[in-house]
């Protein structure tokens, strides 16, 4: 039997808690059993959903102390013996993970996407060269397989309910002394676009017009996205980038706009269901995954999409 | 910390050998990097004894970057070059960085959260945990760096919300990409300076690794295969930006029901 052990971050208890796909896709269903280190505290439903839950006696251990948790996680292989371990690809799983292969001597793959095996060895699959390559990586040497997993990537589809044991660690003298959180400002809460059925997105060939997508995404009662170009020229915000550094969406309908297509969004948009591209080249990436491609100007076609919608509004109600 | 990364975006993949070309990759400096040199040049500006020294590790081909960089303001630079290092994974990477590091008296680490060819992140880390430092990444603001009270206090743009930590010194700080963070320009009477002076080359001979720690051998990760990201060809309907095209989309996003009230 396997032991997989998963970093639960407080931050994104949900998305941890996904993680147990990768041990099913790693070892089968019932090829492993599965430890969460809780060590902030909050794990949501790993009680049910785990083998075991460590908790962290003495206080949590906050998930930005990355030195802390590393030498936690140490001090529980040493007794474990994990055959993995998985982070979730969050800003302090990225800062936790490496520390901890460290420490374990251990090779890590950052930022999975997917999982590939070949008898009993297990590679991973993560993006490479921006998003350009993908590479396929092994673990090499005694350690454990150690990974960081990209979130909403895996879903742990058909959970198996248990009824975890629940294990006190020793957190004392762990903490970094002076490492402190001072203030956390919530950001204003908007719609996220992943939660959108429509995306209008707009980059290079729009940026000067950015502002028109507005209207457009409210005729067709969507969102406006943008590319990493646009966010990068202070456009658009970054919450609203779309691609591997930014948001992995899967709409119903997706109107690239003046998008050439790095393989790195192409990669954040696989899974629309439609894409409509407009583009002066037809050449552009984009267009190979798109389902209408539209040679020209993508400003005269927001304009021009914009003036049929209302000419048909202004018919149907006689305005 | 400065890592110099072939430029993305004039990758050419040999599909027929599955390979990458690497024959006359261009090199750039790592943009993540270059936000927190920038940090580093705007904070010398502002307390005027600090000193700076680049570290990177890189092929000899890195040097007129570095030379580059130090008309720019940086004050020394540090390149570690060793035919032996080609090929580490970070963990390599990480140990040789750490161990010249060590050497070497200092408030703080300056580098780039990610870069952009592997793109791991990891190498930051595994050095704070290997010269036993406290770290943060993906800092948007150094909102203040002192020495003397060995704090430093940054910013942290995370997807929910906006961090605010206080750090101990020395740390590893990971800046995150801003494009609006530039390098100065060289002035005219600096553009021919020879720098080479301030430029230190370092080999295994110098830093002492153990050779089977090094390179391709001595990584912890081993790369099966690169591949350029297989996507299904949809085989679209071509259209132009004129009357008829406009019409054909307003026909199909009506069909498909996306025109509703």
């Amino acid at each position: 039997m396997k032991r997989v052990l998963v970093y639960i971050d407080e931050d994104a208890v949900a998305d941890s808690l996904d993680l147990l796909e990768v041990g099913r896709l790693m070892y089968g269903a019932q090829g492993f059993r599965s430890y969460a280190l809780a060590a902030g505290g909050r794990y949501g439903e790993a009680g049910r959903l785990f083998d075991y839950v460590f908790r962290v006696k003495n206080g949590p251990l906050p998930n930005y102390d990355s030195a802390a948790i590393a030498r936690c996680i140490e001090t529980l292989h040493q007794v474990h013996h994990f055959d993995a371990i998985i982070f979730p690809a969050t800003h302090c799983g990225r800062m936790i993970a490496p520390r901890a292969a460290l420490r374990l001597h251990a090779g890590l793959v950052a930022d999975v996407t997917g999982i590939e095996t070949d008898g009993d060895e297990v590679w991973m699959v993560r993006p490479a060269f921006n998003g350009r390559m993908l590479a396929v990586v092994g673990c090499r040497g005694g350690g454990p397989t150690m990974m960081s997993v990209r979130r909403r990537v895996f879903t742990y589809g058909e959970p198996v309910f248990k009824s975890a044991g629940i294990i006190e660690v020793d957190g004392q003298d762990l903490q970094t002394p002076g490492l402190r959180l001072m203030e956390r400002r919530e950001k204003s809460v908007t719609r996220d676009i992943r939660e959108s059925k429509v995306l209008i997105s707009g980059g290079g060939g729009i940026a000067r017009d950015f502002r028109l997508l507005d209207r457009l995404a409210e005729a067709l009662h969507g969102m406006v996205a943008a590319s990493r170009r646009v966010v990068d020229l202070g456009i658009a915000p970054r919450e609203i980038q779309v691609g591997q550094s930014g948001k992995m969406a899967s709409p119903r309908l997706y109107i690239a706009l003046g998008i050439s297509g790095s393989a790195q969004h192409v990669a954040g948009i696989r899974n629309a269901e439609y894409i409509i591209s407009v583009n002066k080249n037809k050449q552009a990436p984009i267009c190979s995954i798109s389902d209408i491609v539209l040679e020209g100007d993508a400003r005269a076609f927001v304009e021009g999409l914009l003036n049929r919608i209302e000419t048909s509004k202004i018919r149907t109600y006689g305005r | 910390m400065l890592k110099l990364v072939p430029d993305v975006d004039q990758l050419q993949y040999d599909c027929q050998r599955n390979i990458l070309i690497r024959e006359n990759m261009r090199l750039m400096l790592n943009p993540e990097d270059v936000t927190a040199m920038a940090a580093a040049l705007e904070l010398k500006r502002e307390i005027p004894e600090t000193t700076l020294e680049s570290v990177s590790m890189a092929p000899r081909a890195a040097m007129p970057h570095l030379e580059d960089l130090v008309r720019r303001g940086i004050d020394q630079a540090a390149l570690i070059s060793d035919p032996h290092y080609a090929g580490s994974d970070t963990w390599a990477t990480s140990r040789v960085l750490a161990r010249y590091l060590g050497t070497r008296d200092f408030d703080c680490i300056f580098c780039g959260t990610r870069s952009l060819d592997g793109g791991t992140g990891q190498v930051p880390a595994q050095l704070a945990e290997a010269l036993g430092l406290p770290l943060m990444v993906g800092v948007s603001t150094l909102v203040q760096l002192s020495p003397q009270a060995r704090q430093a206090v940054v910013d942290v743009d995370g997807e929910a919300a906006t961090l605010r930590f206080s750090v101990p010194l020395p740390a590893v700080l990971g800046f995150q990409y801003n494009s609006t963070c530039m390098l100065p320009y060289i002035r005219l009477q600096d553009l021919n300076r020879d720098v080479s002076s301030l430029i230190t080359v370092l080999g295994n001979d110098q830093i002492g690794m153990d050779e089977a720690e090094l390179g391709l051998k001595g990584s912890r990760t081993q790369v099966r295969s690169l591949k350029a990201d297989a996507l299904v060809d949809k085989d679209p309907l071509l259209l132009q930006v004129d009357q008829d095209g406009i019409e054909k989309v307003y026909q199909w996003l009506a069909q498909k029901g996306f025109l509703q009230p």
